[in-house]
């Protein structure tokens, strides 16, 4: 409910990126309490949680018990956490060479002998 | 009429020698823009004699809402096996659409997804991600188009072989390669036989951007290093294709092709050599083809408009 009183719905992603820099902003573990005050009550205690669980399933954050709650260390930053969703969706795309133009594609059995001789031979020649 | 109606279904099988000898012997860029044509201009004519046979063979059946002229006897004659050719067109067309529609879909989903990957991470042009996976890619999009690359990947080259990466990137999306590899994708789709020209038009590209880094760095020695490296510290991230028997795959051809000279501007071979009289043999071949291919989508078209009760 408190979703939709909000000018403007944010997506999941940026979300993530709030938390996980005013994380990063703390001196040692935070509790989620601390991170939504940090964010200027913007956003829902409950949301914040569950930013905070889905950044935990994807590594980039750690937890411990504190009391009877969870205190929340940053693992990696912003450059991290888009590493690992560009992992997901590259793993998860069969055919992503079709929209993204890889550097090189995957070398093929018998490739890797070949490429390692001509690139020797090149090596050679260039020595001359 | 007769069987002539089914040219365009076969006809792209003629684009085959020449998709070959093109990938070899023209500069990439000029081999790009020929076979995407051809595939677009072929992948077009089968669709629209698909789309009409499936009128001619369907329009009197009951609950049909096409003009039961475009059924007359006159029109089937130009049809020949008219009902079982109309019947069979029907779910080869919805194949041909939904197969189309879902990789446009795709092509879509993925580039949005990405860059919503990477939405957090200040707007450069290139993100470096830090991750052990080593891959570099030009992602293109409406507002910024970004090179991804990871540390992995970064950490294994020199610096002229960096530059020769991000040349090589850079040399995708200016040239808006990724619309090249989606028209041919969808030309594919449309007639199976067109999937080699997709394989070609997928390698030439890559030559395309290989041949532009190496014009911007100066050393194409460079560059072919750059790819080799790159291919031999990625080569543990496997892709489960069909493996070609025998045939090298596309990155030691690559090397190869930068170790030699760089290709002549020239944008033919001379018809007095051996290479040149088949490219131009194959070419002609192609030429026929294509246009026959669009003469027999055309005449049925004209046959059916005649057909038309105003």
């Amino acid at each position: 409910m408190n979703q939709r009183q909000r000018p403007r719905r944010r997506g999941q992603g940026e979300l993530e990126g709030l938390v996980l820099s005013a994380l990063r902003e703390a001196d040692g573990p935070a509790s989620a309490g601390w991170v939504q005050e940090r964010l200027g009550g913007d956003l829902a205690y409950t949301t914040v949680i569950t930013i905070l669980t889905r950044l935990l399933a994807k590594g980039a954050v750690t937890r411990e018990r504190a009391g009877r709650s969870f205190a929340w260390t940053p693992v990696s930053d912003q450059a991290g956490l888009a590493a690992h969703k560009m992992r997901k969706l590259l793993d998860g795309e069969s055919d992503r060479e079709a929209v993204l133009a890889s550097f090189v594609t995957s070398l093929e059995p018998g490739d890797e002998r070949l490429l390692r001789e001509v690139l020797s031979r090149a090596k050679a020649e260039g020595e001359d | 009429m007769g069987v002539f109606v089914f040219l365009p279904l076969v006809l792209p099988l003629t684009a085959w020698p020449i998709a070959r000898l093109a990938e070899q012997h023209l500069h990439p860029r000029t081999a790009t823009r020929l076979l995407t044509g051809l595939a677009g201009a072929m992948a077009t004519c089968s669709s629209v004699c698909l789309g009409l046979l499936m009128v001619v063979g369907t329009a009197q059946l009951p609950g049909n809402p096409l003009p039961d002229g475009w059924s007359d006897p006159e029109v089937r004659a130009a049809v020949p096996y008219d009902e079982v050719a109309g019947r069979a067109a029907v779910p080869a067309l919805l194949v041909v659409v939904a197969a189309c529609g879902g990789t446009l879909w795709r092509h879509w989903r993925m580039r949005r997804r990405a860059h919503r990957a990477l939405a957090g991470l200040p707007g450069t042009e290139v993100a470096v991600l830090p991750d052990e996976a080593p891959y570099a890619y030009a992602l293109p999009g409406k507002a910024r188009d970004r090179i991804v690359v990871t540390t992995a990947l970064l950490s294994c080259l020199e610096p002229a072989e960096r530059r020769a990466l991000f040349a090589h990137e850079r040399a995708h999306l200016t040239a808006r390669h990724h619309r090249f590899l989606l028209a041919v994708r969808l030309a594919a789709h449309a007639n199976p036989f067109l999937y080699p020209l997709r394989t070609a038009v997928s390698y030439t590209t890559e030559r395309w951007a290989d041949e532009e880094a190496a014009e911007l760095v100066g050393r194409r020695r460079t560059v072919a290093r750059a790819i080799g490296k790159a291919a031999l510290v990625s080569r543990g991230t496997p892709v489960p294709t069909l493996a070609e028997f025998a045939a090298p795959g596309p990155v030691p051809r690559r090397v190869a092709a930068l170790l030699a000279p760089a290709p002549a501007a020239r944008y033919w071979p001379s018809v007095f050599t051996a290479v040149g009289a088949a490219a131009w043999t194959a070419a002609a071949g192609t030429a026929v083809s294509a246009m026959s291919s669009a003469n027999s989508a055309l005449t049925l078209a004209v046959i059916l408009h005649a057909a038309t009760p105003l």
